[in-house]
């Protein structure tokens, strides 16, 4: 088979190699993305607390202030655009006494320089007027009103399925393991076990990964990445009233440390922690992690019901030793961009991250030319909007044009049959059920999928022609089934 | 927009066992309505394929199909494959179906026999990864009693619940192996008969104050690791072991499905979780009424079934009331 060649290779489709591909699927560019893992959004996007930070965290002058605050205005137009939940609730940093007071001026002087809009310092009375739930014991917080909330990896797959739709071409289970730069075609060729691709330029947006990448090139970062594993919670839409807007408490050298937040969905998230770990694999919980991740969030919300815990999961983020977002051309290898250690605010600031690199690319001589045919959508025939999101009539109109969206799936999220035939047909198939529920919300409601997880594989194996037991939950070697039982 | 006097949604045993009281009471067959959302009228029996049910021991299927047989022969309406999306304080439903569309519902009273779900397995706070090969006991039912497919060959069952044990018993049926049940418990959840029925017979040994502390497995579940609690529930020292296997099923209890009732403005219970009701087990929204496991969590098919009657008796009086006072009211005018 002849090898395929593009204008640019992304590698990586979290949030920063799916928005790049984004930007780039409006341009005659030829493009793909390469993914190790089975799906979008397969390591840091898929856990993380979902948060459009404001931009008042980063030092003045630093790469991830500039993005971040940049990256939070552009979030709500792409996620119109795309039809992506996402909710300018603001944010409440909280503070418990004169210190916190004062660490809380700093970040709002901070803030300003950033250029976060609307910072203000609020006192006690308001603070509880905004948040009944929250400890007697806060009597100042840092207001930030454009800070919001998102679902990431929707974010992810809005803006992968639109750029999949307008042309670039993604690839999975691509563990990229060889890279050669021919210096006299000038082209990169870039493998992964017995498959290879061509490229002109290549961003490296493997996240964790990255410095691997650069290793693999021949090239090194000037820092090191170190996994931390964050740990949280989810809990029941019931306690959806807990917290108003995402609640963080005054920062430390460790981190912004536990949040408490709603979620776009109607849940309210619980966490992080932060632990270094040894492998950027390693998105176990730990049951010492929960409970110091449940009090850090009884010391924000003393009354919080931890009973009404649905699930529990953690992430790993790559952080960088040297404190800042790294993104420019390699220097030993042209046409060759590094987009590595992106932690917290990375999902922020991914679009204006994706700019960023769309103009490091232009000057290294990429040309843009409009594409006169750009869909603006998901898909061509829309935003594949979801049953439980339509109103009467579109429900109505939807059922009528496809009776199985008049088939409950899954009663909790209220996910039809016709949504999940949907996701499995959208340009980058729902072939797991992993993949459906991430779409679709089937199986996240608060019985975790125990009335639709088996109904869901069922429409996956009758859409995808195979039989249930070959049904994967969200990798290769995942089968939900062990085979058919014994038989008279 | 279609009107009935009553419409019962859920065709379990207590829906059922109240739209035939209510029938029995004098309201005509084509004033009620059953809407049920699997494509079969019964409820979860159907997923119970195991004896036990009722006087005769039945098992689950055949009551399912003898309450259903019933409905049929007194030509009470129903609707399958039909899912209520929303009802409202002036019990108008809202349903969807593949065949109806989007279906608008003006009922007098509304009885709610919608069951109960499973409880996730978010409050176990098991640590560890979360591969594939873990399942809830309702999942593994609906997997190997309806589709015929095994979860795993070497189970281990989380809860001593009567339906974790029918579990472990039909995987070692079919061909599974169930290395043991455990539950952190001190005494089982099941009856004495259930354990030496489903458990003893099999050589399936029973672990008490046990719990799975963690789960390895990247892509498939590779094995557990349990340890010893002491009698106030707290983790023995050195008693951590590790055990292989492939697949886990937990089965923690159930809550009443409240989905429906919450936004209706039903008040909840938190003890039961489930809605607070009168003598003739009436919300305390008028005209709404919550019987069977939707109400409470029963442990028996026969207490679910009384229940049934118990609403089907109150909404009973209910309508009739209603209707009284229609009349009265036309009289005078």
């Amino acid at each position: 088979m002849a090898i395929k060649s593009y204008d640019v290779a992304i590698i990586g489709a979290g949030i920063v190699g799916t928005m790049t591909a984004f930007m780039i699927g409006k341009y005659k560019i030829k493009c793909a993305v390469l993914e190790a893992g089975i799906d979008v959004a397969s390591g840091t996007t898929r856990a993380n607390s979902a948060i459009i930070h404001a931009g008042y965290d980063a030092h003045e002058g630093s790469l991830k202030a500039k993005l971040n605050v940049r990256g939070s205005r552009l979030v709500g137009p792409i996620a119109k655009q795309l039809g992506v939940h996402y909710n300018k609730c603001g944010s409440l940093v909280i503070g418990y006494n004169e210190k916190d007071l004062e660490h809380l001026r700093l970040l709002l002087v901070r803030g300003k320089k950033n250029g976060v809009r609307g910072l203000e310092i609020i006192e006690q009375d308001r603070l509880r007027e905004m948040e009944p739930n929250v400890s007697k014991d806060a009597k100042y917080a840092l207001y930030a009103p454009s800070a919001g909330i998102v679902c990431p990896y929707d974010l992810a797959y809005a803006v992968s399925e639109n750029s999949a739709t307008n042309g670039v071409d993604y690839y999975f289970e691509y563990k990229v393991d060889k890279i050669d730069y021919n210096e006299v075609n000038k082209l990169y060729t870039i493998s992964a076990n017995d498959k290879t691709i061509k490229a002109k330029y290549v961003v490296n947006a493997a996240g964790l990964y990255s410095d691997e990448i650069a290793e693999i090139l021949g090239d090194k970062l000037p820092f090191k990445i170190i996994p931390r594993r964050g740990e949280y919670m989810l809990l029941d839409k019931s306690e959806g009233k807990t917290a108003n807007h995402t609640l963080f408490v005054t920062p430390s050298e460790k981190g912004k440390g536990i949040l408490v937040s709603p979620t776009v969905d109607g849940n309210i998230i619980v966490g992080p922690n932060a632990n270094v770990v040894e492998s950027k694999a390693d998105t176990g919980v730990t049951s010492e992690g929960l409970s110091e991740i449940a009090e850090g969030a009884r010391s924000i919300v003393p009354d919080i019901n931890l009973d009404a815990i649905i699930t529990t999961f953690a992430g790993v983020r790559a952080t960088p030793t040297s404190g800042d977002f790294y993104i420019r051309e390699s220097e030993k290898f042209p046409k060759f961009v590094h987009a590595a250690g992106i932690e917290s605010p990375g999902l922020a600031a991914s679009p204006a991250i994706a700019e960023y690199i769309v103009n490091i690319l232009r000057n290294s001589g990429l040309k843009f030319k409009e594409k006169e045919d750009y869909i603006t959508t998901r898909t061509a025939e829309g935003n594949c909007k979801l049953f439980y999101d339509m109103s009467e009539s579109e429900r109505e109109k939807a059922i009528k044009k496809d009776p199985r969206y008049g088939k409950m799936v899954c009663r909790c999220e209220m996910v039809t049959e016709g949504d999940i035939v949907n996701a499995i047909r959208r340009p980058i198939s729902a072939h797991t059920v992993d993949m459906v529920k991430r779409r679709t919300r089937a199986g996240m409601g608060r019985c975790q999928g125990g009335y639709c997880r088996a109904k869901v594989a069922e429409i996956i194996a009758k859409e995808l022609n195979i039989s249930v037991s070959e049904v994967k939950k969200f990798s290769s070697n995942s089968n939900i089934l062990c085979g058919r039982t014994k038989r008279i | 927009m279609m009107k009935k006097k009553l419409v019962i949604i859920g065709s379990g045993p207590s829906g059922i066992v109240c739209a035939l009281n209510v029938y029995k009471s004098g309201i005509k067959a084509e004033d009620i309505l059953i809407i049920e959302r699997e494509d079969e009228l019964g409820g979860t029996l159907n997923l119970c394929i195991h004896q036990g049910f009722g006087k005769n021991e039945l098992t689950g299927t055949e009551m399912a199909s003898e309450l259903s047989a019933l409905v049929k022969k007194n030509n009470i309406p129903y609707l399958v494959g039909t899912t209520v999306i929303s009802i409202t304080k002036e019990k108008i439903i809202t349903a969807v179906s593949p065949t109806l569309g989007y279906t608008k519902i003006q009922a007098d009273a509304i009885v709610l026999a919608t069951g109960c779900r499973e409880r996730s397995r978010g409050g176990l706070s098991i640590g560890g990864t979360r591969p594939a090969g873990i399942a809830s006991a309702g999942t593994v039912q609906r997997f190997v009693n309806i589709e015929g497919y095994l979860p795993g060959k070497k189970t281990v069952i989380i809860g001593s619940t009567d339906i974790a044990l029918i579990i472990a018993r039909r995987l070692s049926l079919e061909g599974g192996q169930v290395l043991f049940v455990c539950d952190t418990r001190a005494k089982p959840q099941a009856h004495k008969t259930d354990i030496s029925e489903c458990l003893d017979y099999f050589g399936t040994p029973l672990k008490l104050r046990t719990t799975v502390t963690r789960i390895f497995g990247k892509e498939r579940v590779e094995a557990i690791e349990i340890a010893d609690l002491d009698k106030d529930g707290k983790l023995i020292k050195g008693t951590k072991q590790k055990i292989e296997c492939d697949s886990l099923v937990y089965s923690c209890g159930f809550l009443p499905e409240i989905e429906l009732m919450q936004e209706v403005g039903i008040e909840i219970k938190k003890l039961t979780h489930g809605p607070k009701t009168d003598k003739r087990l009436e919300t305390n929204v008028d005209g709404i009424f919550a019987c069977g496991n939707a109400r409470i969590i029963h442990d028996d098919v026969e207490d679910v079934m009384a229940d049934g009657k118990r609403a089907g008796k109150g909404v009973s009086d209910y309508l009739w009331f209603l209707n009284k006072r229609d009349r009265i009211r036309e009289e005078e005018r």
